[in-house]
């Protein structure tokens, strides 16, 4: 589903590459998790994944089609939640979702029957007629998660998509990252919470200093020499410590 | 299901005009349902102005057109106009659309292509031009249509030139726009960018007139009207060697019954195509890539404001200044509705020059080359003062702090210091913003140098105490609770109060000047300014020390 063939990318005037020649593939069907320290590329490599930046080297494919040279067939197929979702403030959440849903080109009847699931599952239905300036910093992440998911993508990919949801949300997101799965389609997503990620993800990959330095399922993770029954949290700490001081 | 393409134009459009946010509060809220009424209010009678101004000069400029042959004349200097304008602030509007816009993170991983981003933004910015131009062009055409009596060709051709005239001008900012984006890295710029535009305004008006001295061998604007009109065609000519587009549409518009009419429409269809597939095949290549480009380095957008309280209170009182002064002219929100006014007006001043000369011109009577020096001095003094208010500048300066406030909330100093930095802040960008415009204008009209500095000095005295009691006005009232700082300024009560208070007081200044021409008593000009100035500072100053406290502890 997402496939990343040697990419590269450095920021302007920055002197080290943010993301370094990272090989990545995720299958159909699969929960991946982004694992890193601040500042590890996480949200770099994301940003490539949707086209919101060009790698320098190296290629995006997303569902078969390079992000780049076919960006509106593999825009097609994602649903994208950022960080720090800025959506238009003055606009009313409903006015915002009807744009993506015409964006999309999601007929009347499918996006009604969306809309309403998502809504009042995320207890939005009340809000949608009010400003999203007026909306919390939860709402307004709930909201871009229903824009994502109105045209149910083949490929779901959010940044630190649990930073800002209550519980009851945070429960119901996980529900619905299963469901989607469940339907052969794909969750790609970066966080810090290992807990969330040793629960729900299939496999994950964890980055530092622009750098994947492991990747694979949890048993994978544990088959290395003197890791075997360690938590995800005590790998993190000594995989992540260990890139660090190779670069000393 | 409406077209993509559409539903996101429309969505643009309702962001940028506030159309849902004035539902969401003036319906559904209720609130501040008196606010649409005062700005109808106070703009409504500019416009029916400017829609009256605009017949009226039609029908005079197409009589003394007509005594040269060229009753088109009006079509000419309106279209013009109307392409400049646009082109201007096409220019900063796209900018401000595409470079400094922060909605392009949620659309670029939308499945939509550059071009369809890059038309429905500039659908948006044109639909803007198409308005303020229908109060140049619809009674131009309309006047200009009963006194030539065009049929109903002239109908069809008039529509066309209304539709298509305001998009060469767009689509030429347009290409500038985005190969300045691509090429340039222009965050690291954003300070010098309004600096850069008024040298540009010094450099074309020094350069048209010294063109015209070469060209036609005069720079008196009366000489040179007359010179120019008598040669057939002649100004039309020199307009079009800068602009031909609105030459053609003048020349469709005044031939409408014959060949000529249609041949110039079709140069003027052919020149927007021709515009609208560069602008297309560059939107496809570089505009994505330029405006994304501009994401990079910038890690935040707006900067939180650090102020360095070092040492004696003498450089934090400068630091504050500083610190205010740049933070009005870097956020492009603030300065292109701040700093506008700079430009248009000197602007404004000069496209008369145009007509100097005509019969019944109301600007012949003017003369402002002849004015007597202490009018001249009057003159730049409310010209400092009207421009202090209308830069918004002093009238939102708490305002714009927004959810910063606390900021300088917690700095070790008095509200009175605050509102001094305050003062001198909006003063340094308002002189430099008036000389800009002042010099190439007192240097047209051939005003001598002492008048101009002596105007300079009663106007940074008197627009200074107006910028206090501008101050005052937004501590008593502050509109902090903003997410889009564009709301700070543009929709700002206190910004409107404050330009009608000291409209009212340029009012009475000129009612005064013009009672001291009446009875020949020039000379008392000065004092007058003076005695202005004291009162007003004094009030001011009175009321500051009664009140401003108070206010601050109130917020
Ligand atoms: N717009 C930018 N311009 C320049 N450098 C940037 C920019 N964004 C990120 N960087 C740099 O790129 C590197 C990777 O940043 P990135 O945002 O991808 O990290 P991250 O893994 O998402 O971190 P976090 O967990 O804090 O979100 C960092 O060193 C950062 O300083
Ligand atoms: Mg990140």
């Amino acid at each position: 589903m997402i496939r990343l063939q040697g990419v590269s990318k450095r920021y302007k005037g920055a002197s080290t590459h943010a993301v370094r020649s990272l090989d990545l593939e995720v299958k159909p069907g699969e929960i991946f998790g982004f694992l890193g320290p601040n500042g590890a590329g996480k949200t770099t490599t994301i940003k490539m994944i949707v086209g919101l930046l060009k790698p320098d080297q190296g290629r995006v494919l997303v569902n078969g089609h390079d992000v780049n040279a076919e960006a509106v067939a593999a825009k097609h197929s994602m649903g994208f939640v950022p960080d720090k979702p800025d959506l238009y403030p003055r606009l009313t959440g409903m006015e915002y979702l009807n744009l993506i849903g015409d964006v999309y080109g999601i007929d009347g009847a499918t996006r009604r029957r969306r809309l309403q699931h998502y809504l009042e599952m995320f207890q939005l239905t009340e809000a949608a007629g009010d400003l999203i300036q007026s909306y919390s910093r939860g709402m307004q992440q709930k909201l871009a998660l229903t824009g994502a998911l109105l045209h149910a993508p083949a490929l779901f990919i959010l940044d630190e998509p649990m930073v800002g949801l209550d519980p009851k949300s945070s429960h119901l997101f996980k529900e619905i990252m299963r469901d989607h799965v469940a339907k052969g389609n794909t969750v790609f997503f970066s966080t810090h919470v290992l807990e969330v990620a040793e629960q729900l993800c299939h496999r994950v990959g964890i980055i530092n200093q622009g750098e994947l330095i492991a990747c694979g399922t949890m048993d994978e993770l544990r088959k290395s020499p003197g890791r075997a029954g360690s938590s995800l949290e005590k790998l993190f700490l000594e995989l992540t410590d260990e890139g660090g001081s190779d670069e000393k | 299901m409406r077209n993509r393409v559409w539903s996101l134009f429309l969505a643009l459009l309702n962001v940028n005009y506030g159309w849902s946010a004035a539902k969401y509060y003036y319906l559904k809220k209720r609130q501040r349902v008196w606010e649409p009424i005062v700005i109808a209010a106070s703009i409504g009678p500019v416009l029916v102005m400017m829609l009256w101004f605009s017949w009226v000069m039609t029908e005079q400029l197409f009589m003394a057109g007509l005594s040269f042959g060229q009753p088109h004349l009006p079509l000419v200097i309106g279209t013009l106009m109307v392409a400049v304008v646009g082109l201007f602030f096409g220019f900063f509007y796209v900018l401000s659309s595409f470079y400094f816009s922060n909605d392009l993170p949620t659309l670029v991983p939308l499945p939509l292509r550059s071009w369809e981003i890059l038309v429905a933004k500039l659908g948006v910015i044109l639909t803007g031009q198409y308005v303020l131009g229908a109060f140049v062009l619809v009674p131009m055409i309309i006047r200009y249509g009963l006194l030539a009596r065009g049929g109903i060709p002239y109908v069809v051709i008039a529509l066309t030139v209304f539709l298509v005239l305001p998009v060469i001008p767009l689509v030429i900012a347009s290409i500038l726009a985005v190969l300045l984006m691509r090429f340039v890295n222009l965050s690291r710029f954003k300070d010098r960018l309004t600096l850069i535009g008024g040298i540009l305004l010094l450099v074309i008006v020094f350069g048209s007139t010294y063109w015209m001295q070469e060209n036609v061998g005069t720079d008196d604007p009366s000489v040179l009207i007359e010179r120019v009109l008598s040669q057939a065609d002649g100004l039309i000519y020199s307009i079009g060697r800068v602009f031909p587009p609105s030459v053609w549409s003048a020349q469709a518009l005044g031939y409408a019954t014959n060949a000529t009419g249609w041949l110039n429409l079709f140069y003027l269809l052919l020149a927007s195509v021709v515009g609208l597939v560069v602008l297309y095949l560059l939107g496809e290549k570089v505009f994505l890539q330029g405006a994304l480009a501009g994401f990079e380095g910038s890690r935040g957008r707006r900067k939180h404001k650090q102020v360095e309280v070092q040492g004696e209170s003498n450089s934090a009182f400068l630091t504050l200044v500083h610190t205010e002064r740049k933070l009005f002219v870097r956020d492009p929100n603030f300065a292109l509705n701040g700093l506008v006014g700079y430009v248009l007006f000197p602007v404004m001043l000069l496209i008369p020059l145009f007509g100097a000369s005509l019969e019944g011109n109301p600007f012949e009577r003017l003369d402002l080359g002849g004015l007597h020096p202490f009018l001249v001095v009057g003159g730049i003094a409310l010209f400092f003062t009207l421009m202090i208010a209308m830069s918004m500048i002093p009238s939102t300066t708490f305002s714009r702090e927004g959810r910063y406030l606390w900021i300088i909330r917690g700095l070790p100093l008095s509200i009175e210091q605050i509102m001094a930095t305050r003062v001198v802040a909006a003063q340094m960008v308002n002189t430099i913003g008036c000389l800009l415009g002042l010099i190439p204008v007192s240097y047209l009209f051939g005003w001598r140098i002492w008048e101009v500095v002596l105007g300079t000095v009663f106007g940074i005295i008197l627009s200074s105490t107006v910028a206090y009691l501008l101050v005052l006005l937004d501590l008593s009232r502050p509109m902090l609770d903003w997410v889009n700082p564009v709301k700070a300024v543009k929709s700002n009560l206190n910004a409107i109060f404050g330009l009608l208070g000291t409209s009212i007081l340029g009012l009475l200044l000129g009612f005064i000047f013009y009672l001291n021409v009446q009875s020949q008593t020039l000379w008392l000009i000065p004092f007058e300014l003076l005695l202005i100035s004291l009162l007003l500072g004094s009030g001011g100053w009175y009321l500051g020390r009664q009140v401003a406290w108070k206010l601050w502890s109130k917020i």
